[in-house]
């Protein structure tokens, strides 16, 4: 039920703005929109960035694939460091909630942060991201995930982009501890999407948008 | 004589009118996401009249507004501000 309800959620969200991974922040003034439906559950966060390395908004969480925990939390997200070269660029981000855990009616407080380091090109990409989560007496858990990716042509932003992704998933509070996922993800302008096939057979479907 | 004052007027004008364009290198600049956001930020500028991304050559054009110009030190403001890092600045009138 919950499920159903977070996804009409995300469904009138994704309508309210008419389209919809990335980076958690988005240029000064820009809000950004992401809606990740995977192994772990289906999120949703909006974000206002107000500094060049500080956004800030909600993270809103339906956990699946083990303890169904809905989680509500505010969130900053923090860009630690960046490296900007002539072919790429390398970003240490944190991102970081406090809010409420739902468990079976019960509410818990809800804690945790995460750290993506990642480097793009216009041909590659690679990310790594480790998440530690505290939702009260209910879960403790430490997630991992990596990414590489490889885009076949490049064009130009305002044109379809596209990358062929492979990711690994680390979630031992999860049924499935280890899921690898292929994946496709098209960009055009500021519009994300991208769609994968987990190990674990479940369809994972992600989108952004930036405004 | 009167050419001469002609002339003078003439080439007066088009220095106050003219407008610049600015064809500046970004560093780091690697995403769609990356070019939208020069883009709009450059737009905010008043001295701006139109802005476009080449995000292939990581080049950003910048047409100024008549009269008007942004100065090496506001291209690396902005640049800086989007998060990014500039490189060569070259001038056209």
């Amino acid at each position: 039920m919950k499920t159903q309800t977070f996804l009409n959620l995300a469904f009138i969200t994704f309508a309210s703005v008419l389209v919809t991974e990335g980076k958690p922040l988005s240029y000064v003034g820009g809000t950004m929109v992401m809606q990740e439906n995977d192994e772990t559950g289906h999120t949703l966060s909006l974000d206002y960035t107000f500094t060049p390395t500080e956004a800030f908004g909600v993270y809103i969480k339906q956990e699946e694939n083990g303890k169904e925990i809905f989680m509500f939390t505010p969130e900053i997200n923090t860009l630690l460091k960046r490296w900007n070269l002539p072919d790429g660029q390398g970003n240490i981000f944190n991102m970081s909630g406090a809010g409420i855990a739902t468990y079976r009616g019960s509410n818990q407080p809800s804690l945790w942060t995460a750290f993506l380091a990642d480097y793009e090109s216009r041909r590659w990409f690679l990310s790594y991201e480790p998440r530690f989560v505290w939702d009260g007496n209910v879960e403790k858990s430490v997630w991992q995930r990596a990414r590489i990716g490889f885009a076949p042509y490049l064009a130009n932003y305002d044109a379809l982009n596209t990358w062929i992704m492979f990711q690994v998933d680390h979630h031992p509070a999860k049924h499935d501890h280890f899921v690898a996922t292929p994946l496709i993800r098209f960009f055009y302008k500021t519009y994300l999407f991208e769609v994968g096939y987990g190990s674990n057979q479940h369809i994972m479907v992600n989108w952004q948008i930036q405004f | 004589m009167n050419k001469l004052i002609t002339l003078i007027i003439a080439f007066g004008l088009t220095t106050i009118v003219s407008a610049e364009t600015i064809h500046t290198s970004v560093n780091g600049m690697v995403c769609a996401f990356c070019a939208t956001g020069i883009e709009k930020t450059f737009r905010k500028q008043p001295e701006v009249e139109s802005v476009k991304v080449d995000l292939p050559s990581k080049q950003v054009t910048i047409k100024t507004k008549p009269g008007k110009t942004l100065s090496d030190a506001k291209i690396k403001e902005v640049v800086t501000y989007s998060g990014y890092a500039m490189g060569k600045i070259v001038r056209e009138k």
